[in-house]
């Protein structure tokens, strides 16, 4: 296990610190993970200029401290662990293709942006375009599971194409943009324009939320799917209603506006 | 994911019989525009003017555009993304929910008519405004509008053009564009350009704090931008360059005053459809021009000792 | 000044073919002497002169990209589109002597500058400028590095001429062309699907030669083509009319195509991208190559040249002023569109687009190119180009190169295609392998002599010293057309071992044909009706223009 611990607060230009990546640091001596590159706006710097470094080279990797700046973490890793004990900033497992992320506080936009493995996990809350593609990439995250405790931002699971994504507070505007596959849950319901152009794919809403007049009404019922989803989300620390006697979802079709085939399924008590 | 169909203004004056602006208000805010580019010109294929041309407004209040339309139609604030995703469904012949469609403030039928009128066009555009792009939703409300525009030419001849603001902002994104690869929010501390709105376009830096000195030119942040962000720009080292002393200015360290461009400062011009022009200022400033300024600027900073550090070991896609 | 000594000097325009040779430029950045020896010529010019040993290597003219698309708006244009091409693009980090900038298929500027040179290509063609922009064009060239430029003016749908050519005013037209190509400062005439961008004003096209252009009573594009051909050779253009033909991209436009050539006779006149232009079948079910019919065909007409737009796997950007083709590409493949049509002129579409080897057409078009390009064996007149970025990036030559020069690795790549794309070309069957003279002329002393830029594309005493030399090492990769050893510019040394060293500013040439000048009187009054700036604002000024050099005209 390697721990990092952050000396100083960051609290003006950002840090990017891509090189916090398991398949880079566990190949390493300690000399050499003290020296990799990090930058904080245009001066390339050292790790150790910024972290005590502690431990041995591992693919286990145990952040502390407010790194609610330092962005990129875990850039496209595809093993290990990193644990962060604080808050985290934009990027965190960004092109992320296996391994475990968890933060124990907040995260900020573009969590697991473009993924296609892996599992992430933030116990307090998240920002904007969550699992979503970067700005022109035809889609977002292709697979893995991105699981947030609290609240959301803007365009979570923006074009996503595979994967899961839960929200456990309400969610902001266009929850589910143009998506194109995978399964979105808003356990807090959302604000507007859900599922705004999406083609294809899940979005189950918790609470009721609003909705765009391209999508129609389609019918009331619990769906046969939902059980395995229930039991997949159990594993994973958290649920849905899956039992009729709860309640029921209400489904509906859209988004009309690209013919699309996707489906929003909000549940009501009974 | 649709893209931008779009045209110079000469194309709207020869052609255009179909005029709609949305989210703005150019009888006010773009005074030459109806005049000179659009409903009452002549144009080589609409030899009677403006009686052959039909003008739509959409606006959520009556405004002096809205008096010169043919129909001006009054949707409620916030409505726009839900009418121009309603409009992508009917002009495919797609079912909407007809009760969430009159929350926008109109009829299923008017809305309907609407779609019939675009596709009986020959030549239609859409002009849409800040009242689209800086209102919830933002570049989405957009998105809506370049989508529209596409997907109407299975139908007919059909483009759409984003109202710009003022200055040289056309002239702005065109040269970062072939300087840099990107229109805006352009961060090169890596080196290398890199974009991504929301976390390198001006107001979110601000609010954040993410950066540690601010050089303003030709625009006035401490007149427009949130607290959070102006707070930052007086704690911070702040350069203005700029005609006049602006709220911006009391914030700063340091302003210069410099020669206003197209008065007595020269300089390349692109108008909202990208064209370019030339400014032939008329005029002599005893203020030096903002590219003066700048030039004295990067030399001072270029003789400064060096600081470079050596290229990273590995170039990280980010 | 510079001397290269001992190498092995490829300059067919002059026929060098492989002979070891010492090359000195003078001070002026020219040849002064190539042979031999030069042992007095060294002595004359004293000491401060560079030594490039080039012993074991090969020495060749600097390449001349006949057609591309690297500035003004459409290209910037497309840059807005694809963000996501840059962030995966090549990257140039600033330096004190670089700038900083995005390669990939819509580089940057400052970029595309030190990739063409890092390529040994020295002089590039902007295919494609709209009047009405050219500032824009003028300024993107001012910021491309190190390359001399030449530019294409955009006419074949230009409704001023149009109209003058409907009414029979011959001569009226010619001196319109005449000034639009003074006042734009550019260098020749480019004709994009002649009537369809026109008629794409009204969302049609022009896919018949000989019917009346939409919009029209009587002008056909076969009269367009003629027409702009017979302009272009009164006004004594050093390059021809450079047509992209009608029906591009079209299953069966081998007739077209054929038809074209030959309502050309008589006049000279270049064909771009022909790949795009040799198709047989009549739908995408069962679109064929076409390319032994189009060269044999194109043989005979001793008056054209082309230049073969060949693609490449991969990524590509669709760039063309060819409106109602991209809007089809848009309609076919759901791929993000833009388009913007300039009034009175041209408009441009942009669609990005990737050619799969495992899509039949696509590889059918992958074949096309090569086959022209082998089964066209007067390599003077027929020119390597992919129409960047339209058929893959330009960096990417040296990939077509190799499949020229080796017919092994050639019949490889066949047999890696679907079998029923096999079936549809001839590629497989052809045994041809280019040598080095071959690609000299294809890559540059055939593009100099079309464009008329007779100190270009060769080696000979007075010619500039824009040099490429490379390794002589066969390799299995390919790679040694991608990075030569050193690449000079006008006798500077531009790129040494894969690192830019001197950053220079390239000349844009450009030409001031003879044109009647009351042809302004009539321009003026049309152009006040159908514009929508002042008349004064339309031409560009020469102090726009970095080194701007008049090329004469033979008129």
């Amino acid at each position: 296990m390697l721990t990092l611990t952050l000396k100083e607060p960051v609290e003006r230009v950002p840090l990017e610190t891509e090189m916090l990546c398991p398949d880079i640091v566990a190949g390493l001596d300690m000399g050499a993970i003290r020296a990799l590159p990090v930058h904080l706006g245009k001066r390339q710097c050292r790790v150790d200029d910024f972290f005590a470094v502690e431990g041995e080279a591992s693919d286990e990797l145990e952040l502390r401290g407010d790194l609610r700046k330092v962005r990129w973490i875990g850039r496209g890793m595809s093993r290990g662990r990193i644990t962060v004990a604080g808050n985290a900033g934009m990027h965190l497992g960004a092109y992320m293709k296996g391994g475990t992320i968890e933060v124990a506080g907040s995260a900020s936009d573009w969590v697991g942006g473009e993924m296609s493995g892996g599992l992430i996990r933030i116990a307090g809350n998240a920002g904007g375009q969550i699992g979503a593609a970067y700005r022109g990439s035809r889609r977002g995250m292709s697979d893995g599971t991105i699981i947030v405790g609290g609240s959301a931002g803007l365009e979570i699971g923006m074009r996503m194409k595979r994967g899961l994504i839960v929200i456990g507070g309400p969610a902001r505007d266009f929850a589910g943009l143009e998506m194109k596959g995978g399964t979105i849950i808003l356990r807090g319901g959302a604000e507007l324009r859900t599922g705004a152009w999406m083609s294809r794919g899940t979005i189950i809403s918790l609470a009721p939320i609003p909705l765009l007049p391209s999508f129609l009404y389609s019918s009331v019922y619990v769906p046969s799917f939902l059980r395995v989803v229930a039991q997949h989300l159990r594993r994973l620390g958290t649920s849905v209603p899956d039992d009729p006697a709860e309640g029921t979802y209400t489904r509906y079709l859209g988004d009309t506006a690209v013919i699309g085939k996707g489906e929003i399924l909000v549940w009501s008590p009974a | 994911m649709g893209g931008k169909v779009t045209c110079t203004l000469g194309e709207v004056k020869n052609r255009a019989d179909f005029i709609i602006y949305w989210g703005g208000n150019p009888a006010e805010c773009h005074p030459r525009h109806f005049t000179k580019y659009t409903i009452t010109q002549k144009g080589k294929f609409i030899p009677q003017g403006r009686k052959g041309r039909t003008m739509i407004t959409i606006d959520i209040r009556e405004t002096p555009s809205a008096r010169a339309a043919d129909i001006a139609l009054i949707i409620k604030p916030g409505k726009d993304f839900e009418l121009g995703t309603t409009l992508r469904a009917l002009m495919k012949g797609q079912p909407v929910d007809e009760a969430r469609v009159e929350e926008i403030g109109l009829s299923l039928d008017t809305i309907k008519d609407l779609v019939d009128r675009m596709k009986r066009a020959k030549f239609g555009v859409i002009f849409f405004g800040m009242g689209l792009s800086m209102t919830r939703g933002k570049h989405m409300n957009s998105a809506g509008i370049l989508n529209i525009a596409a997907e109407m030419n299975a139908f007919t001849k059909f483009v759409c053009m984003p109202m710009r603001g003022h200055g040289n902002v056309t002239g702005a994104d065109v040269v970062l564009r072939w300087t840099t690869g990107f229109p805006f929010g352009v961060n090169l501390s890596r080196g290398y350009p890199r974009f991504n709105p929301g976390e390198f376009s001006t107001v979110d830096m601000l609010v954040r704090g993410d950066n540690d000195a601010t050089l303003v030119l030709g625009a006035d942040p401490g007149a427009t931008m949130p607290q959070p962000a102006i707070d930052h720009l007086t704690k911070t080292p702040t350069i203005v360059l700029d005609p006049r002393v602006t709220h911006t200015s009391h914030l700063a360290r340091v302003h210069f005053t410099t020669a206003v461009t197209g008065v007595s400062a020269p300089g390349t011009v692109y108008r909202m459809d990208e064209i370019p022009f030339t400014l032939r200022p008329g005029l002599k400033s005893p203020y030096p021009t903002d590219e003066e300024i700048v030039n004295l600027l990067i030399a001072a900073v270029a003789s400064k000792p060096g600081w470079r550090p050596a290229p990273p070991a590995q170039l990280a896609g980010i | 000044m510079v001397r290269i000594t001992g190498g092995t000097v490829y300059d067919p325009a002059n026929g060098v073919d492989g002979l070891v040779q010492n090359i000195y430029i003078g001070p002026d950045g020219r040849i002064a002497y190539i042979g031999p020896d030069g042992r007095s010529v060294a002595d004359a010019q004293g000491s401060g002169v560079r030594t490039i040993d080039a012993t074991g290597m090969l020495v060749f003219p600097g390449g001349v990209d006949v057609h591309t698309h690297v500035a003004g708006g459409a290209l910037n244009f497309a840059r807005g589109l694809v963000p996501e091409n840059q962030r995966i693009a090549r990257k140039f980090l600033h330096s004190p002597e670089l700038r900083a900038g995005i390669g990939g298929l819509t580089p940057t500027t400052f970029a595309t500058g030190y990739l063409y040179a890092g390529m040994g290509w020295t002089t590039v063609n902007e295919a494609a400028v709209p009047i009405l922009s050219a500032k824009h064009t003028h300024e993107e060239l001012h910021d491309i590095p190190i390359v001399d430029k030449s530019t294409l003016l955009l006419m074949a749908n230009n409704e001023l001429m149009l109209d003058l050519l409907e009414a029979g005013e011959f001569e009226q037209a010619k001196s319109l062309v005449g000034w639009l190509l003074w006042s734009s400062k550019t260098f020749g005439i480019k004709a994009v699907n002649p009537g369809g961008v026109a008629a794409w004003k009204w969302g049609k096209n022009a896919n018949q030669l000989h019917q009346p252009i939409e919009g029209y009573t009587s002008i056909t594009a076969a009269q367009i083509i003629t027409g702009l051909a017979r302009i272009v050779d009164e006004l004594g253009l050093p390059h021809p009319m450079h047509l992209h033909q009608n029906n591009l991209g079209v299953p069966g436009n081998v007739a077209s195509t054929i038809e074209t050539m030959n309502m050309l006779q008589g006049h000279r006149a270049h064909l771009a991208h022909l790949q795009f232009h040799a198709y047989g079948g009549h739908d995408w079910g069962t679109m064929k190559s076409e390319a032994p019919a189009v060269a044999a065909e194109f043989l005979t007409h001793k008056n054209l040249t082309c230049d073969v737009g060949a693609v490449l796997f991969g990524d590509a950007v669709t760039i063309t002023a060819d409106g109602p083709w991209q809007h089809l590409l848009y309609e076919l493949t759901g791929r993000k569109w833009g388009n913007l049509d300039v009034e009175n002129e041209t408009g441009c579409g942009i669609v990005p687009y990737v050619y799969s080897d495992h899509k039949i057409v696509n590889a059918v078009q992958w074949a096309v190119g090569l086959e022209l390009l082998l089964l066209i064996d007067d390599p003077w007149r027929v020119y390597l180009t992919t129409d960047h970025p339209n058929g893959g990036g330009f960096w990417r030559y040296p990939e077509i190169i190799r499949l020229l020069m080796d017919v092994e690795f050639r019949k490889g790549e066949v047999r890696k295609l679907p079998p029923e794309a096999q079936n549809r070309i001839t590629l497989g069957e052809i045994d041809r392998q280019y040598t080095y003279a071959d690609v000299a002329i294809v890559t540059s002393a055939g593009p100099a002599r079309a464009l008329g830029l007779t100190q270009k594309g060769h080696l000979g005493v007075g010619a500039d010293g824009d040099i490429t030399i490379y390794s002589a090492t066969p390799d299995a990769e390919g790679v040694m057309f991608s990075y030569p050893r050193y690449v000079l510019k006008g006798g500077q040394v531009v790129v040494e071992e894969g690192q830019v060293r001197a950053i220079s500013e390239g000349r844009e040439f450009i030409v001031h044909p003879a044109f009647d000048p009351g042809i302004e009187e009539f321009i003026r009054p049309s152009f006040q009706k159908v514009y929508t700036m002042s008349f004064e604002n339309y031409p560009t000024e020469m102090t726009r223009l970095r080194h701007p050099h008049v090329v004469p005209c033979s008129r």
